[in-house]
């Protein structure tokens, strides 16, 4: 496994991303990962406080709408969260915060899946008053996406970056 | 501040929780007024434009913070080019708001029932503020890379 990191992280793609003086390279990727968060956090996030019980005369239903452009940001996130990591594999192994990180990321989007089923599904959402359990649902997944932000800030921050 | 060691990256983290709050909830109404998801009545889904606007006051002081703690970095000598770019791009959406209510824009809008078209200016205001928005983060990625001020 740790053949593979290195051998990932010494790739002539991986060398030419951090070492590239191109403004196209790990700028770029990075740029990406944040335009990517914000689209997936933030919609999300507006989703959350809906079912929360902020802005009751909009229609929640619609708002299924908008998963799309999470997902997309996710993937976004995914792929260039990928090439961000094999250009640093095995110091990012080592980090503790990029372990919080993953797993909140996990759970987020689990939290997500969950919400569409059993919130979005009800064809009688707009019709009663968000459940209980629709409301964790909405504070786990805000819990988690600013927590995964915060863990992935946190990453410099630790041995190895 | 330094002796505190988790204050810079928690004061980070909050920069990108309120960019996140701020470009997810404004972006969220724009792509509305743009046609998407037709079935949100305009009204009430801009009851949530003062989340959006917390996210702004967030990454305001946040802002404030980093500006602060290394001056030289930002506003030189030399000047960051990233910077004075992110500022101009945050006046400039700053700008669009203020002529979207000035316009009376924003009354149209509030009458824009579920199922309706937002008026074109409106349009033509959102496409603008999703790129101002894209752009305030593309310079702030950039400040690390460009004119080295980092």
């Amino acid at each position: 496994m740790m053949g593979l990191l290195q051998w990932l992280e010494g790739s002539s793609f991986a060398v030419w991303l951090k070492e590239s003086p191109s403004i196209w390279a790990y700028p770029t990727l990075l740029f990406l990962h944040t335009v990517g968060l914000s689209f997936s956090v933030g919609p999300s996030v507006a989703i959350d406080l809906r079912l929360l019980g902020f802005g009751r005369r909009l229609p929640i239903s619609p708002l299924d709408s908008f998963f799309k452009i999470i997902w997309i940001g996710f993937w976004v996130n995914a792929v260039s969260g990928t090439v961000l990591f094999v250009t640093d594999a095995t110091s990012k192994l080592a980090n503790p915060a990029f372990y919080i990180k993953m797993s909140l990321v996990f759970i987020a989007v689990g939290v997500m899946v969950v919400m569409r089923r059993r919130v979005f599904r009800d064809p009688d959402l707009d019709a009663r008053p968000i459940a209980v359990f629709g409301k964790c649902l909405a504070v786990a997944s805000i819990v988690c996406w600013f927590g995964a932000i915060t863990a992935g800030r946190f990453m410099t921050y630790f041995a190895g970056g | 501040m330094s002796h505190i060691w988790w204050a810079w990256p928690l004061c980070e983290s909050l920069h990108f929780i309120g960019m996140a709050m701020l470009v997810g909830v404004a972006g969220v109404i724009d792509l509305r007024l743009l046609g998407m998801a037709k079935g949100l009545p305009l009204g009430p889904l801009q009851r949530l434009m003062p989340w959006a606007a917390l996210g702004f006051v967030i990454n305001l002081i946040t802002g404030f913070v980093f500006i602060a703690g290394n001056p030289r970095q930002y506003v030189g000598p030399p000047l960051s080019l990233s910077f004075a770019a992110k500022m101009l791009f945050i006046l400039l959406a700053g700008l669009n708001v203020l002529l979207f209510y000035i316009t009376g824009l924003k009354r149209l809008v509030d009458r824009v029932e579920a199922g309706h078209d937002a008026p074109l200016g409106a349009k033509v205001s959102a496409a603008v503020s999703l790129f101002l928005w894209v752009g305030v983060m593309y310079w702030g990625r950039m400040l690390q890379f460009f004119g080295k001020s980092f």
